[in-house]
């Protein structure tokens, strides 16, 4: 167990490496510097700067010495703590990303706060009574919020809540301080995309459990029903959603981005989309690790969860 | 100052200008702006103008900001969605609204109203001399830094040696009154030596090498707000202004706030310019699409600006629109360098075949100018209207067959959109009316980024370009031959002879005269399309009260305040 | 999302994947949309024609698909709903609808009249004919939709034979790329991948091809061990074929199956991410008529319960596209179980 984590970090640690230096030679390209000038000084100064001024300009931001070392340096800083500069925000990117990491926590906190409970007591009442029709009609539920995509439930929800009723704030960007009425509807908006597709997986594990020798015994032995659900079935029925859930972390961190935008809100999704744009090279770097970290540590929770939860594994 | 002082040293040319305006050759309201430069204080100008002078404070204190209102309420936090930018080093900011962000703590040594005149600020009145080459500024008296010094004569020669510091790198350089006080030395620009002396304590005199009429209004372009002599970037290091407000925080990409300054080192601040309203001013970061919405939500009480796309969105909510006349433009240019634009015949036959006066309706419904294909607009003092365009399509048929494209031609345009989606839509109001011509037209859409990477090498490109006080400015910056932003190429000796002419000119009307000659010639060489001079659109809400409309979106926010 | 069942029971599928007609008239509707979005520019003039054997194409796809899958209710909803998409995306030229980027009569409201002409969904921010825009906007997201996926899966298919087949250095390799991919949320590897080369059709294509192969690859992979245990490949390796012909002639047409459904909720997926891309301003780019750059366009002009029609349209539309996908999956899976 512990040689398959260790592994795995390793193998995270190699994929950081791999992939920050692909970036790096990435937004080295002149075509980046230039985009980067040009957010900074506007288009018509960038084409009014002498060559020399120009190479001033990238030295002053130490954009002229090779990639490769300043991808040395970088590694350095990092290794010490010091995660870089934003360009655009003009700040140490480290406090910067804490603050958006923050607020997408918020949001994560609460998406998984009303996923887990809906989802799994949907998908164990449907696994219950397989081909049911309430088996028939949450699997036809789920399949269909799972068909909306982000944007359009963002969307319909808005036209709903905000426009039409006008109960809820049509953006989220909480310039007052935190509002936790504007927090409703992103969380709703990611709840209504995840909790249809971990409610099936949860319904295919439960129906599997149900059909399974040990149930069937039980039930014939005359065990009350909802005893057999509750004592028997389900501890083996949630081991998949469990990993599942977990894995659903990598998600929402793509998931984010679009809900961020959208309401505005200032999380960690929005800030990788604009750093991307401007080009803020070392926050997008450091985007990156914060997703790959998450992505590697969420599937070594997930095994290991898997393992603990599953005692044929443990034990074999 | 009274108007007695002013008329008994009133500069030769305000006579020569009041001549102008009485045999009718000078309109009143460009005599007011042209006088007031020339030094008379805008009360004094308009009323020699027989103009209303509209409502700004006429006494004593001769100060630039609108009078205040009797129902007047003290009192109050004004927030505005604009994007929040770096603030650092305000000789070289880049865009209008990291000034709007300083514009209440760093104050400018003249100040251009709404009105277009511009008014002594920092600076308490100035004279020229006969040749315009030597400007005595005198400072007010009584202005205060926030950390309890004087503001003084060392504080402006402190910022003009910084503008024209190359390794600096401010735009300011650039302005014709602080180019005329820089010489070339060993292939870098220097400040001459004596270009400035200061005279006393609050007079301070600038020697220039060529007459130059704009020294006052080149003194509110937004880079040249007045820092303190001790001075040392980054801003937030040391937040020192003379401003009624001063900067507490600001987050870049998220919030800049502006508390009143009420003391100083114990001692009560007295503003100079009399009585601020607002208690606090906030700017949240809101990226343009986004500003209506946060508005409409109620988070703000007023916005930077939003397209002409979101008009009727902002009818449909509660609050005043204002919309300000301006010389933003889309320059539709064409490379005279590049295939197949290198024929005349072909660019003449893209012209002739699109109606300005028709697209401007289709772009911008209310509003706005039609343009004539040259760069100069309505609202620049020196604008003088050319014969009206007529569209011409069998004429530009006629011209394609000549050119060798019988059957018509296919030409794509670059559009980025830089300022908004009316880019794209003005250059499909194009299509549809080259069409008739037999010329289609493709439109390749690119991100805003990318298109500043080749607004000046694309063939045939759609280019906004920002408001300029004067038409001589940009039509030097734009199309004199070699200048880095001749995106078009255009080399015209005739042109720059012409323009040459015009700048040195300083009879207003004569200088009219010349500046239509260079712009005829443009025209008629069909450089590019020009349909349209936009207006800017903001808007607040009922309860923001004096809220000012500016042609370059400059706030001033002085004499506003919350009901 | 991308973990999949993947069912054993091969006969449906096979039916499908089999019959030579079929792929025929999936050629003769495919091409000649693929050449109209992609280069009705270059081909201009009559560019319309080539869309001409497609419609019958499609309409009798659809009754093949229909008589196909009559045994699940749910696979012929999702059936019909994609083919409801992709007759608009063949017949779009030929209906009498206005032109969808000609600016007619601004922010008219749904069923109204206007300059003598009557706008069943409205228009938008610019006066242009809402259905007109919905209609044609399915064109550019099934056309770059399908080929997307089409692609990744040729990619991962291709990777995941050498590396099931093959095994060894190969698959260490091949298998450390698609872990290091995989290690990325989605949405990070697009933006980084579009944000580099330039948002297009085309780019698209290449970004979807980089997130959704490695997952292909490791269905393909775990199939590929699989099968080649099987006594055919034997037979043909003892034939002294070389493996390239194994991977191609034996591998390949026996893992067809199993990734049909895969293919279907993957196109889903394809879906959603260009129209999320071109949300973001990382996709398809104005003027043409586009599901996610409706949204866009609209997300900031109507931001009011009146205009919102204009954001209700393309939203409705684009989940209806994926809703038909997902059925299609959900029912190809439920009758392959019930085989």
């Amino acid at each position: 167990m512990l040689k398959l984590i260790l592994r795995r970090l390793v193998q995270m640690v190699l994929i950081m490496a791999v992939s920050s230096l692909l970036l790096f030679a990435i937004f080295d390209t002149p075509e980046f510097k230039k985009r980067l000038a040009v957010q900074e000084l506007g288009g018509f100064a960038v084409s009014a700067l002498t060559e020399e001024s120009y190479k001033s300009w990238l030295a002053a931001r130490g954009l002229d010495v090779p990639f490769y070392q300043r991808y040395a340096n970088w590694v350095g800083n990092i290794l010490s703590g010091d995660l870089g500069f934003s360009y655009e925000k003009n700040r140490p990117v480290a406090p910067l990303l804490a603050d958006r990491l923050a607020n997408t926590g918020i949001l994560a906190f609460f998406v998984f706060a009303l996923m887990i409970p809906l989802s799994l007591i949907l998908g164990i009442l449907a696994g219950m009574k397989e081909g049911s029709l309430q088996d028939r009609t949450i699997s036809f539920v789920s399949v269909f919020t799972t068909s909306i995509p982000e944007i359009a439930s963002a969307i319909l929800l808005t036209i709903i809540f905000a426009l039409g009723l006008g109960w809820l704030p049509v953006k989220s960007a909480m310039i007052g301080g935190f509002n936790f009425r504007e927090l409703i509807l992103p969380v709703l908006t990611l709840v209504i995309y995840d909790f249809g597709y971990v409610a099936r997986m949860t319904r295919a594990s439960m129906a599997e459990v149900m059909t399974s020798q040990y149930i069937r015994t039980a039930i014939l032995k005359g065990l009350p029903y909802r005893r057999v659900v509750m004592r028997h079935a389900l501890r083996n029925a949630l081991i998949a959603p469990f990993t599942l859930i977990v894995l659903q972390l990598n998600w929402l961190l793509s998931g984010v981005v679009v809900v961020e935008v959208f309401f505005e809100y200032d999380g960690f999704g929005k800030l990788l989309l604009e750093a991307a744009l401007f080009p803020d090279v070392e926050v997008v770097q450091a985007c990156t690790l914060v997703a790959v970290a998450v992505a590697v540590l969420s599937q070594i929770i997930s095994d290991i969860g898997y393992t603990f939860l599953n005692p044929r594994i443990r034990f074999a | 100052m009274s108007t007695n002082e002013t008329s008994s040293k009133m500069h030769p040319k305000v006579r020569e200008a009041q001549e102008q305006m009485d045999s009718g050759r000078l309109s009143r309201r460009e005599f007011v702006r042209y006088a007031a430069l020339l030094g008379v204080g805008a009360g004094a100008a308009y009323a020699m103008a027989g103009l209303p002078s509209p409502a700004v404070a006429q006494d004593a204190a001769n100060l630039p900001f609108p009078a205040d209102d009797a129902n007047a309420k003290a009192g109050g936090i004004l927030k505005v969605a604009m994007q929040v930018q770096k603030i650092d080093d305000p000789a070289t900011f880049s865009w209008t609204q990291a000034s709007n962000q300083t514009r209440h703590m760093l104050e400018y040594l003249a100040m251009t109203g709404p009105d277009n005149v511009t008014r002594p600020m920092l600076a308490e009145r100035w004279e020229a001399s006969e040749d315009l080459k030597t400007w005595t500024f005198y400072l007010r008296k009584g202005v205060k830094w926030h950390n309890g010094d004087d503001f003084t004569a060392e504080d402006v020669k402190f910022n003009f040696e910084r503008w024209t510091n190359p390794d600096l790198g401010s735009s300011n350089i650039g302005l014709s009154s602080v180019s005329a006080m820089v010489e070339d030395k060993d292939g870098k620009k220097s400040l001459i030596d004596g270009a400035i002396e200061i005279v006393d304590d609050h007079t301070i005199r600038f020697n220039l090498t060529k007459p130059v009429l704009s020294f006052p209004e080149d003194m509110y372009n937004y880079p040249t707000a007045i820092v303190h002599r001790g001075f040392k970037p980054p801003l937030d290091s040391s937040m020192n202004g003379t401003g009624a407000y001063t900067i507490t925080e600001n987050v870049v990409g998220d919030r800049c706030i502006l508390k009143k300054v009420t003391e100083v080192g114990g001692q009560p601040f007295e503003y100079w310019g009399g009585t601020v309203f607002l208690d606090e001013i906030h700017y949240y970061n809101f990226d343009a699409d986004n500003q209506l919405t946060a508005f409409a939500g109620q988070s703000v009480d007023a916005i930077y600006d939003f397209g002409v796309e979101q008009m009727e969105l902002a009818k449909a909510i509660d609050g005043n629109i204002i919309a300000a006349r301006t010389a933003q433009c889309l320059c539709c240019r064409m490379r005279v360098d590049a295939e197949p634009f290198t024929d005349e015949r072909v660019r003449k036959a893209v012209t002739m075949a699109i109606d300005n006066a028709a697209i401007k309706p289709l772009v911008y419904p209310e509003g706005g100018d039609v343009g004539e294909n040259h760069h100069v607009a309505p609202v620049h003092p020196d604008y003088q209207a050319l014969a009206p365009l007529t569209r011409d399509v069998e004429g530009a048929k006629a011209l394609l067959a000549e050119a060798g494209h019988p059957d018509g031609i296919t030409l794509t345009i670059d559009v980025g959109n830089t300022d908004g989606p009316w880019h794209q839509t003005a250059a499909e109001a194009m299509r549809d009316q080259l069409k008739d011509a037999g010329i289609t037209l493709n439109i390749n859409v690119i991100p805003a980024s990318k298109y500043w990477e080749i607004w000046t090498q694309t063939p045939f490109g759609a280019t906004a370009w920002t408001h300029r006080p004067l038409g001589t400015m940009v039509m030097s910056l734009g199309y004199r031959t070699g200048v880095p932003w001749n995106e078009s190429g255009f080399a015209s000796p005739e042109f720059d002879a012409a323009l040459d002419e015009a700048e040195a000119t300083l009879d207003v009307e004569a200088r009219k005269g010349l500046l239509a000659k260079a712009a005829q010639i443009l025209q008629d060489a069909s450089v590019m399309v020009m349909p349209i001079w936009r207006p800017v659109y903001c808007m607040a809400s009922k309860s923001v009260n004096g809220y000012p409309a500016h042609p370059t979106q400059y706030h001033q926010f002085n004499k506003v305040w919350m009901s | 999302m991308a973990v999949t069942e993947i069912p054993s029971g091969p006969s449906v599928l096979d039916r499908l994947s089999k019959p030579k007609p079929v792929a025929v008239l999936v050629l003769l509707m495919w091409l000649p949309l693929m050449a109209y979005v992609m280069f009705g520019q270059a081909i201009g003039g009559e560019a319309r024609a080539v869309l001409l054997p497609a419609i019958p194409a499609t309409l009798m796809l659809y009754v093949l698909g229909i008589r196909a899958f009559r045994e699940s209710r749910v696979a012929v909803i999702g059936l019909t709903l994609v083919f409801f998409w992709l007759l608009m995306a063949v017949s779009a030229p030929y209906l009498p609808l206005m032109d969808p980027n000609k600016p007619i009569a601004p922010f008219t409201t749904p069923f109204t009249e206007r300059n003598d002409l009557f706008f069943w969904l409205g228009t938008d921010f610019k006066g242009r004919d809402m259905l007109s825009r919905m209609i044609w906007g399915c064109q550019r997201v099934l056309v770059w939709g399908v080929t997307a996926t089409m692609v990744a899966y040729v990619v991962g298919a291709m990777f995941g034979l050498i590396s099931g087949y093959l095994a060894g250095w190969w698959d260490e390799i091949i298998s450390f790329v698609a872990n290091v991919l995989l290690s990325f949320p989605v949405m990070v590897l697009f933006i980084v991948i579009l944000n580099y080369l330039g948002p297009s059709g085309f780019n698209i294509v290449v970004a979807v091809t980089f997130a959704s192969a490695p997952a292909i690859m490791r269905i393909v992979r775990g199939l590929a061990l699989d099968i080649k245990t099987r006594d055919y490949v034997y037979a043909a390796q003892t034939r002294g074929e070389h493996p390239l012909y194994i991977m191609i002639f034996e591998l390949l047409p026996n893992v067809r199956g199993p990734i049909i459904v895969d293919a279907c909720l993957r196109l889903g997926y394809t879906t959603v991410a260009i129209t999320t891309l071109t949300f973001l301003g990382l996709g398809l780019q104005p003027p043409d008529p586009d599901w996610g750059l409706m949204i866009r366009e609209s997300a900031k002009t109507a931001m009011l319960w009146k205009f919102s029609y204009m954001l209700l349209v393309p939203a409705l539309a684009v989940s209806s596209l994926i809703l038909g996908f997902n059925l299609m999956a959900d029912g190809l899976r439920e009758m392959s179980l019930r085989d």
